[in-house]
């Protein structure tokens, strides 16, 4: 091989598997970033979506329906969201060891009911190319070559920004995590506001879980989410709680490690234990580009402090 | 009407976090029974199994004891960190690169005597896990950077370390193609507690040597690397003016800084002692128990000793305590996995459990719920 | 003295309605064993404005958050407009019409003046951010209280800060607004123009109650004062019955309040210097010793005499979020106290940071005890060296979780440390001679720091910082919150503390800077604006001025 043309020809290809295989941290990503702006520190994003990914394969290895197998998904983690709002916004837990038994609870639950299912395949997400927009060069095979719950990710981000500045309930979800008492000055609920943004935070890292069951994988294997919860939390860092940061800093992840992994197919000699590794360095280095702009740059004030009760 | 209301409690209970444990314990178990219940198996029974597994017989005590000393070691060393409220999650990877260190000397220098060989492995072990820990602390205090992803981060990397020297440089030529290290020589292998020869040799009776043998079963001499790492870590942070400082850094990081408190360099000291004890935990381990470098030398002890710590509380003795029964709890799913065949995450899930159920009963000692009492109804006055 | 009292008076005629718009009849609230409100009546009518006037502590805080639904009454009721209303959160107060500008102001700083005034109150689902700032910019222009809607409330000063607050009342239709010592964070201009904005409200039909202990200002704006002394409402009188200020001290403190008292104080309110107190128990000088001046590696002693013990030349930081510090110079000798004085926000905080080493300069130089700043903080010496009382007592100088034994050693644990380790039954010993002679309650050393009031934390930190013999002391508003005792308690301990060190004196009060000062350094904006000694009559007569930003003119 020389020149650097096939250094450049499988930049496409790269930046597609990086839509793909970044659905799934964009979906947690974005759940974990509504949790966090509204306050709550949720660790526990890992065993979230393994949760969400074990119901959303049983769902769908039940009845057939992905579609049912994502509302599975999202309802089960839900559920692990109301466990951390019940440990810390009821019982005035610590949010970080909440979220970290959360993640240890969840993976492991996930793993032992899932065990009699491993191998075993389900219907998913099939692909389809959109009509007319999947022939545009270049932008076609990156973005419109994919499957359903990869389209549906695209109106997320703008979906919540519109949530966030546009409408009565982003302005109080972001004024709860900047300064509660004021908010429950103005006559609202923080408590209700954090317990809505657990649910509705719950459902998209449940989404994100679903995503590699029944579209990146199709079928069970243990520990399938590997990580990727932690990632999805760096990476809210990363975005300075902006959805829209989120989604840029989500293929950025996921298209550098796309693209290391297609040079060394190459036959660059890149070892394989350090693409192994890759995800993880990519994750402090994500971390690292953050911290540059200063600590905690854009994070919510009252982010990880529990409501005084009774007040 | 809302006739109650959450008043926090000026003393804490005096027995509650007793009673809290207990009961947040045995509600654990029961979640547990109802999972395995949930797999169509016998979930009482199998609590039984889990049970007399982890504490039912005397010989179960010599395998809770063997799986307690990691246990410990990390717990004291992560208890340090969070004293310092630095969420040190990273005694997994800390284990494991400590454990390569200790095995990079065993390795290197296979001709070495006992009295060079200890402690130059102890020595490399506790070193490589508390650099590594150190990196964390650095980046942490230099840039800010948040230390339980990074922890968490250099967990996964230390293990594809792990993998890489043990798939490749280091694999035993004779092993099979195993992902095996060679044995260690000899003197790099940490021999069990229980030792018959030593203990009638100092004149006990054949019974009471039967006892200990199966009390201490497979436990080995890094128990007493326990109490030493113990009793130093508890008297230097009563007595220690670097332990003053560093619980003074903990209650208020602010505080600590006006009163001139190095608070970075604390940091990293308590971030490098974690790493040497998870480091050194590892080391032992390998040596004693498999006598060579393999794959599942990682098996979580460093999550294990995150819950410990918490439920302790950082209390030195309460961290032997919680030590010795998540060990057991750890040999009781063992149990569980021979004779019902279900997966090894189950312990997981079990520490998971315990953890949000203590935590959630933590409130019933921090706070009271209490009546309200009634508005005054017109002119009753005082 | 200050800009207030030059203020001529002009109390706008009372709206004098028959009914009164709020009755609080018989209210009492326990905290525990504390009373801190009982059975107190009171009446609140419409365009009237009315001073709640007590020291701290008397309970006017309790009674107004009772009456604005933070808090629920023990015993007696609310009756707004002749009827029994029950307050279960501030949101049924606001319901009624009742709405308070709290001390520490419940703003969001990260988002802008619109989005805080109309939080809660924004119309419809979705809002329109241009919208919301018309809403807003009609609403302060109707009131006289000047605000960008636009702009984010982090940037603001405290004045524009406080006015956002009043605009979120008045958003709500508030009828009955609170105050909670609205002055305490304002300049003297800040607060002419509040009292302003206060009367027009009035003469539009609201009705006003407003907390504070500064009688001059209690005087020029209320129409009717009432007075609360430890729970209990112990006079009501309209302004007009009170002539001058002696005669409103009077009915506030129950007795005479001598002239000039405030800074003729005898050493005899000092409990750990009366001989009979010293007892049997062992005292603190005892215990602690002979310290002797600790040696530097190097320069052997440090400092001679006649140096000054702190000085900084030309230094500047700046800071991302507030003004930072412009080019400050001054020098302060032993024997002298320099009270810094301004407003809270105008580059005090970043500048003791920078003196504490925990700042960086962006040029210039501090040098302590004479030795440069990031020097001296290497080798901190264990006592004859810098002493610090900050302002924030809770969250800088204490550690709320741990005992009066460990927040005693906080800042004095190397005078009880030798190879490492602590002598902690030394270290018990001594914290209980202080609490002894410092007169610390309650005087159990196991007691945790947020079982203290401010009054006796503040007792803990001054003992705790003159126990090192400090020969540089920076004292951060050292008596704010504290009552009148307590307050020339903290007075006197820094005149005898001045005799052995160097004082630079940060605080917001006129009164404080020029009772204890040699001289003075008016802050603004991050400059200083003028320096000068007390004596100077011409400059201290334009203090408020200065403390607004406008320089002083030479001679």
């Amino acid at each position: 091989m020389d020149g650097f043309l096939p250094y450049l020809l499988i930049i496409i290809p790269a930046l597609a598997a990086a839509v793909s295989t970044g659905t799934s941290i964009l979906y947690a990503t974005l759940g974990e970033l509504v949790m966090e702006r509204a306050g709550v520190l949720n660790l526990g994003v890992e065993g979230m979506m393994m949760v969400g990914c074990l119901a959303s394969f049983l769902g769908c290895y039940h009845t057939g329906s992905p579609w049912f197998g994502l509302l599975c998904g999202g309802v089960a983690a839900m559920g692990m969201s109301a466990i951390h709002g019940a440990v810390c916004l009821f019982f005035q837990g610590s949010q970080v060891v909440s979220g970290l038994a959360l993640t240890l609870f969840g993976v492991g639950v996930a793993n032992y009911l899932g065990t009699p299912y491993i191998q075993q395949k389900v219907v998913g997400f099939a692909s389809f190319n959109v009509p007319v927009l999947s022939s545009i060069p270049v932008l076609g095979p990156i973005f419109f070559q994919h499957d359903a719950m990869v389209y549906l990710s695209f109106f997320i981000p703008p979906l919540l920004w519109f949530l966030f500045m546009r409408t009565r309930y982003g302005l109080a979800l972001r004024s709860t995590g900047e300064n509660p008492e004021a908010v429950r000055a103005a006559g609202i609920s923080p408590s209700a506001v954090r317990w809505s943004a657990l649910m509705l935070g719950g459902f998209l890292v449940g989404m994100g879980g679903a995503y590699l069951a029944l579209a990146s994988m199709r079928m069970w294997v243990d520990n399938l989410v590997s990580g990727r919860g932690w990632i999805a939390v760096a990476l809210v860092i990363f975005a300075f709680w902006r959805p829209g940061r989120a989604v840029f800093g989500v293929y950025l992840f996921t298209g550098v490690t796309a693209y290391l992994f297609r040079v060394q197919a190459l036959g660059v000699g890149i070892p394989s234990s350090f693409l192994n590794m890759l995800p993880y360095l990519m994750t402090l280095a994500v971390l690292f580009a953050s911290s540059l702009k200063g600590r905690g740059s854009g994070a919510p004030a009252d982010l990880g402090n529990n409501l005084k009760p009774g007040s | 009407m809302s006739g109650w209301r959450i008043v926090s409690r000026t003393e804490p209970r005096e027995w509650g976090s007793v009673v809290i444990f207990a009961v947040a314990f045995a509600l654990s178990l029961l979640i547990c029974a109802l999972l395995l219940a949930v797999q169509g198996k016998d979930g009482l029974g199998g609590i039984g199994l889990l049970l007399s597994g982890g504490f039912g017989h005397l010989y179960s005590y010599g395998e809770t004891l063997l799986k307690a000393i990691p246990i410990f070691l990390c717990s004291l060393g992560v208890a340090l960190c969070f004293r310092l409220q630095v969420w040190n999650i990273g005694a997994e990877g800390q284990y494991v690169i400590g454990t390569l260190g200790g095995c990079w000397f065993a390795l290197s220098f296979p001709g070495l005597p006992v009295w060079l060989m200890m402690p130059g492995m102890l020595a490399s072990a506790m070193l490589a896990g508390g650099l590594w820990a150190a990196v964390a602390a650095v980046l942490r205090q230099r840039w800010g950077m948040n230390e339980i992803i990074s922890t968490l981060m250099l967990n996964y990397i230390g293990i594809e370390i792990l993998k890489h020297l043990i798939y490749g440089p280091w694999k035993d030529p004779a092993g099979m193609n195993f992902p095996v290290s060679p044995y260690f020589a000899e003197s790099a292998i940490i021999g069990p507690v229980w030792n018959p020869d030593f203990w009638t040799g100092i004149g006990l009776s054949d019974g009471i040597v039967d006892t200990l043998a199966q009390l201490f079963g497979r436990a080995h001499w890094g128990i007493l690397s326990c109490l030493i790492a113990g009793a130093l870590c508890s008297f230097f942070l009563r007595k220690g003016m670097r332990g003053f400082e560093i619980t003074a850094a903990g209650s208020n990081a602010k505080a600590a800084r006006f009163a001139g408190i190095p608070y970075s360099r604390l940091v990293v000291l308590v971030m490098f002692v974690c790493g040497a004890l998870a480091g050194l935990a590892g080391m032992q381990e390998t040596s004693a128990t498999l006598n060579r470098l393999e794959p599942h030398i990682v098996v979580g002890y460093g999550y294990t000793a995150v819950v410990v710590a918490w439920l302790a509380k950082l209390r030195t003795m309460r961290i032997a305590f919680f030590a010795f029964i998540l060990a057991g709890l750890r040999v009781g799913v063992e149990n569980l996995q021979l004779e019902l065949q279900i997966s090894s995450s189950f312990a997981n899930t079990l520490e998971g459990i315990i953890l949000i159920t203590v935590l959630a009963g933590q409130f019933f000692n921090d706070y009271a719920i209490r009546r309200k009492p009634r508005q005054s109804v017109p002119g009753a006055g005082v | 003295m200050s800009a207030i009292s030059q203020h001529t008076n002009s109390a706008p005629q009372p709206g004098g309605s028959a009914q009164p718009v709020v009755r609080l009849e018989g209210i009492s609230k326990f905290f525990g064993q504390v009373r801190a409100n009982y059975d107190i009546h009171l009446s609140i009518g419409a365009g009237r404005i009315k001073a709640l006037l007590g020291e701290n502590g008397a309970g006017k805080s309790t009674l107004m958050s009772i009456l604005a639904g933070r808090l629920q009454p023990d015993f007696g009721r609310i009756v707004v407009d002749g009827e029994h209303r029950v307050f279960r959160s501030p949101k049924d107060a606001h319901l009624a019409g009742i709405g308070m500008v709290y001390q520490h102001f419940m703003l969001i700083d990260s988002m802008s003046v619109a989005d805080n005034v109309l939080l809660g109150h924004e119309g419809s689902f979705r809002i329109s951010p241009a919208k919301m700032r018309e809403r807003v910019a009609k609403l302060s222009a109707e009131y006289g209280l000047e605000v960008d809607p636009a702009a984010r409330v982090g940037s603001l000063s405290m004045g524009e800060r406080q006015r956002v607050e009043i605009l979120k009342l008045l958003c709500r239709q508030s009828r009955v607004l609170i105050f909670d010592e609205p002055t305490a964070v304002l300049t003297p201009t800040e607060a002419e123009q509040l009292f302003k904005a206060m009367r027009r409200m009035a003469e539009q039909g609201k009705s006003i109650v407003f907390i504070s202990h500064k009688l001059p200002e209690v005087l020029e704006i209320s129409d009717e004062i009432s007075i609360l002394r430890r729970g209990e409402v112990v006079d009501n009188f309209v302004r007009a019955q009170v002539p001058d200020e002696a005669e409103l001290a009077r009915r506030m403190l129950g007795r005479d309040l001598r002239k000039g008292d405030d800074i003729a104080l005898s050493a005899e309110i000092l409990p750990g210097s009366s001989a009979s107190d010293a007892g049997t128990a062992q005292g603190l000088k005892e215990i602690m010793g002979e310290l002797p001046l600790p040696k530097i590696k190097g320069r052997g002693k440090f400092l001679a005499q006649s140096e000054p013990v702190l000085s900084l030349s030309g230094v500047r930081c700046s800071a991302q979020d507030s003004v930072g510090v412009h080019d400050v110079s001054f020098a302060i000798a032993k024997g002298q106290i320099l009270a810094l004085l301004g407003v809270a926000g105008n580059g005090q905080k970043e500048l003791v940071e920078a003196i504490c080493g925990l700042r960086g300069l962006d040029s210039g130089s501090i040098s302590i005890l004479d030795h440069p700043v990031d020097e001296y903080w290497k080798m901190q010496p264990p006592h004859g060296g810098l002493g610090y009382i900050p302002e924030d007592r809770r969250g800088v100088a204490s550690c709320p979780d741990l005992d009066l034994v460990d927040n005693f050693l906080l800042t004095t644990r190397k005078l009880f440390s030798r190879y490492g380790l602590l002598d902690r039954k030394r270290a018990m010993r001594a914290t209980k001679a202080l609490i002894r002679e410092h007169n610390v309650l309650p005087g159990n050393p196991k007691a945790k720091g947020s079982e203290l009031s401010g009054g006796n934390l503040q007792k803990l930190i001054v003992g705790r910082e003159l126990l090192r013999n400090p020969r540089c002391i920076i004292a951060e508003n050292p008596t704010q919150g504290l009552d009148v005792a307590a307050m020339e308690e903290v007075w006197q301990r820094l005149r005898i503390a001045k005799e052995s060190s160097g004082i630079l004196l940060v605080t917001g009060d006129v009164s404080e800077a020029l009772a204890l000062a040699d001289y003075l350094a008016v802050i603004y904006r991050g400059k200083i604006v003028d320096l000068f000694s007390v004596e100077d009559r011409a400059k201290v007569e334009r203090i408020g001025l200065m403390m607004a930003g406008s320089a002083s003119l030479a001679g």
